[in-house]
């Protein structure tokens, strides 16, 4: 199914602001000015405004999408069916568009981004750093009321010293600057009170407009994937299990490695505030203004990569390894933060994980791992554009790793290929897949894009071969 | 024989107590006024003397409560007016835990704005007006003149009864939600103040 913009913009949820939402005239004045010729200018990527459009754009097209092929599904029901179900799908995507962290989530997850395949890898990459769960930004005395709700202290006594301001945002909350009375410089994240249940309500909600929707053969993947989101949404609000995801990967790591994983301090942590070490250094926006070297990119690359590559071989996905997780630091090491959506793989998982791996060998076990992946049946096997689609897909996330040499992760052609091929499988409904891709596949081209942002060249297949067995 | 005023305080005292303590143990409804008066050791009718209805005997309670409340108007402004509001709010509503759930069925008595003819309607009356000067000298603090037109303080008021019977039936673990709605009732708030010269949000220096 290929549908032009003006389809898709047809197709995208009312605002309730005529006048400024995504599917106003400005908008789409702004979306055709994007998209225009950018395959030949880049677009700044520090042009908010613009960066705001797209971000907003990508979560609606990607509603867009589902909308269409929903309306597929119950073309040829009777009309009273027909308009009970559109009545649900408007009020399912009005929710989506209502619910902020919800448009960080479909964006995340990688589905809107085949949608501009044109566009250039510098906005999509930018794109990909500005998305994250927006919580309203609390004040001092709301947080001295959550400290004392949840460590029964007010800040300024349990600590020796504690920023009021935040100096960083975070999943659902933001991030101050403490001391410890024992001299440590910690980071304190606190959560915004009452997420985790907005987002069980806000999920049932959602659950109720959805499923009684037809929507095909793909229904049960996609309401594998709505599950899977909520699972990971709710992971992400836990922050006693973010200080355990700390304390395990932390391990997996030796200081000769240069990569460095907070520790966790228990006694100033509960679910809902977790004080760790405050790692000093630079995010990539500030790193890359000082003009590093290319050896110091390539460094710092490797470390990413291998960093990554170490937790999946202990069977988990850092799922988000988006740009604002990282810190270069001064002495050449690499900081981690955020461990709030990190995926452990069950034994199922571990299985299709050995499986894909042993593509790297050959291709020749391509269609058993479609069937165990993304429940291919006989007739998808027998059709040769599916395979050509899915093989390219699954190519071009293997291309790095089956380099010689060094990788040029700044190469413009690696991830726009990547867009354009994912892209061709979101255009063919070729979607269905196991849940645990759909946040693999987001954490994949997170970190492709942090490293094209770098420009970084390495040896992946050397990173891989080491870790993997 | 004349009732010397501290025994009329001591009466008084015996009542509330005797009352707050059948509040905790049966609830609003299961409490009676002669509950209250038999608890307290005085005839119903000399009960009446003290307090009009079982509201008032409430209203008392609460009023005690919020004057023990542990924010001091003057000492707090020291952040911005949302903080500042915040604070004196929510020290309010904690102050009033232990009444929570029988201000979850009581309230609406109490607070209606709609029940101005009531013989209750006096009891929440003194609350109100208590609470409202609070709310005038923090914006006063914060530059916002005095005094204020009666339809931003009925405005006020309106959100304020929203938050307090949220909260009052709010069972999230230590009434959390509570923290955000507060949050987001407040900004809308405030940001309705915004008139042609601005709010003057600034943070005074401590002292």
């Amino acid at each position: 199914m290929h549908v032009n913009l003006n389809e898709l913009i047809a197709a995208l949820p009312e605002d309730a602001d005529p006048e400024t939402g995504p599917g106003s005239l400005a908008a789409q004045e702004q979306l055709r000015e994007l998209t225009a010729d950018l395959a030949q200018r880049r677009v700044p990527v520090n042009s908010l405004h613009r960066l705001w459009i797209v971000g907003e754009l990508s979560a609606q097209i990607a509603l867009a999408y589902f909308a269409l092929w929903v309306r597929r599904g119950f073309a040829n029901a009777e009309t009273r069916e027909r308009q009970l179900m559109e009545t649900n799908l408007r009020l399912a995507l009005k929710m989506f568009h209502r619910l902020a962290y919800m448009r960080g989530a479909i964006t995340k997850v990688g589905q809107a981004l085949g949608s501009f395949p044109d566009i250039a890898p510098d906005l999509i990459a930018g794109t990909l750093e500005q998305l994250h769960f927006d919580a309203p930004p609390m004040h001092f005395s709301l947080i001295r009321e959550m400290f004392r709700n949840e460590l029964g202290k007010n800040p300024e006594d349990l600590f020796q010293s504690f920023d009021k301001q935040a100096f960083a945002a975070a999943s659902f909350g933001q991030v101050h600057r403490a001391r410890l009375k024992t001299g440590e410089d910690v980071a304190v994240k606190i959560q915004y009170p009452g997420v985790a249940r907005t987002i069980d309500a806000d999920f049932r909600n959602l659950g109720a407009l959805l499923f009684p929707l037809r929507l095909g053969k793909d229904w049960e993947s996609i309401q594998a994937a709505f599950e899977e989101i909520h699972r990971m949404l709710k992971q992400e609000v836990d922050y006693e299990r973010e200080a355990e995801s700390l304390r395990e990967i932390g391990a997996l790591f030796q200081p000769s490695d240069g990569i460095v994983v907070p520790n966790v301090y228990p006694d100033y942590s509960t679910p809902r505030v977790l004080t760790m070490d405050f790692i000093p250094g630079a995010h990539l926006p500030h790193f890359l203004e000082t003009h590093p070297s290319q050896q110091l990119r390539d460094q710092f690359g490797t470390k990413m990569l291998l960093a990554w590559t170490r937790i999946y071989a202990a069977h988990m996905n850092y799922a988000d390894p988006s740009a604002g997780n990282y810190v270069f630091m001064e002495d050449g090491r690499l900081g981690l933060l955020d461990f709030g959506c990190v995926q452990r793989y069950s034994p199922e998982e571990c299985d299709l994980v050995r499986l894909s791996l042993r593509l790297l060998d050959s291709m020749e076990t391509f269609p058993e791992f479609l069937v165990r992946a993304t429940g291919a049946s006989s007739r998808d096997l027998a059709d040769p554009e599916y395979i050509r689609l899915m093989t390219d897909a699954t190519q071009w996330v293997l291309e790095p790793v089956t380099w010689e040499g060094p990788f040029d992760f700044g190469d413009d052609a690696h991830l726009k290929r990547g867009i354009e091929r994912f892209s061709a499988l979101l255009r063919k409904r070729y979607t269905r897949s196991h849940p645990m891709y759909v946040y693999y596949h987001r954490s994949v081209f997170a970190l492709r894009a942090v490293l094209y942002r770098l420009r970084a060249r390495v040896d992946a297949r050397a990173v891989f071969q080491q870790l993997t067995p | 024989m004349r009732i010397t005023p501290q025994a009329k305080i001591a009466t008084r005292e015996r009542i509330l107590t005797s009352a707050a303590k059948l509040f905790a143990a049966n609830g609003w409804d299961g409490t009676t006024t002669r509950d209250i008066a038999i608890a307290a050791q005085v005839a119903t009718g000399t009960l009446f003397n003290y307090f009009q209805s079982k509201e008032a005997i409430l209203a008392a309670l609460v009023t005690e409560a919020l004057a023990k409340a542990k924010y001091d108007v003057e000492q707090g402004c020291r952040q911005s007016l949302e903080e500042d509001l915040f604070a004196f709010m929510y020290s309010g509503l904690k102050s009033l835990r232990k009444f929570r759930t029988v201000l979850a069925s009581a309230a609406e008595t109490i607070f209606s704005p709609i029940a101005r003819s009531s013989a209750h309607a006096w009891a929440g009356d003194s609350i109100r007006a208590h609470h409202l000067e609070q709310v005038e000298r923090i914006l006063a603090a914060h530059g916002i003149s005095r005094p204020m037109p009666a339809i931003t303080l009925q405005l006020y008021w309106t959100l304020y009864l929203g938050i307090f019977a949220y909260w009052a039936a709010d069972n999230s673990p230590r009434q959390e939600d509570t923290l955000a709605l507060l949050d987001h009732s407040l900004k809308l708030f405030i940001g309705s103040l915004a008139g042609p010269e601005g709010v003057k949000n600034h943070a005074r220096e401590s002292e």
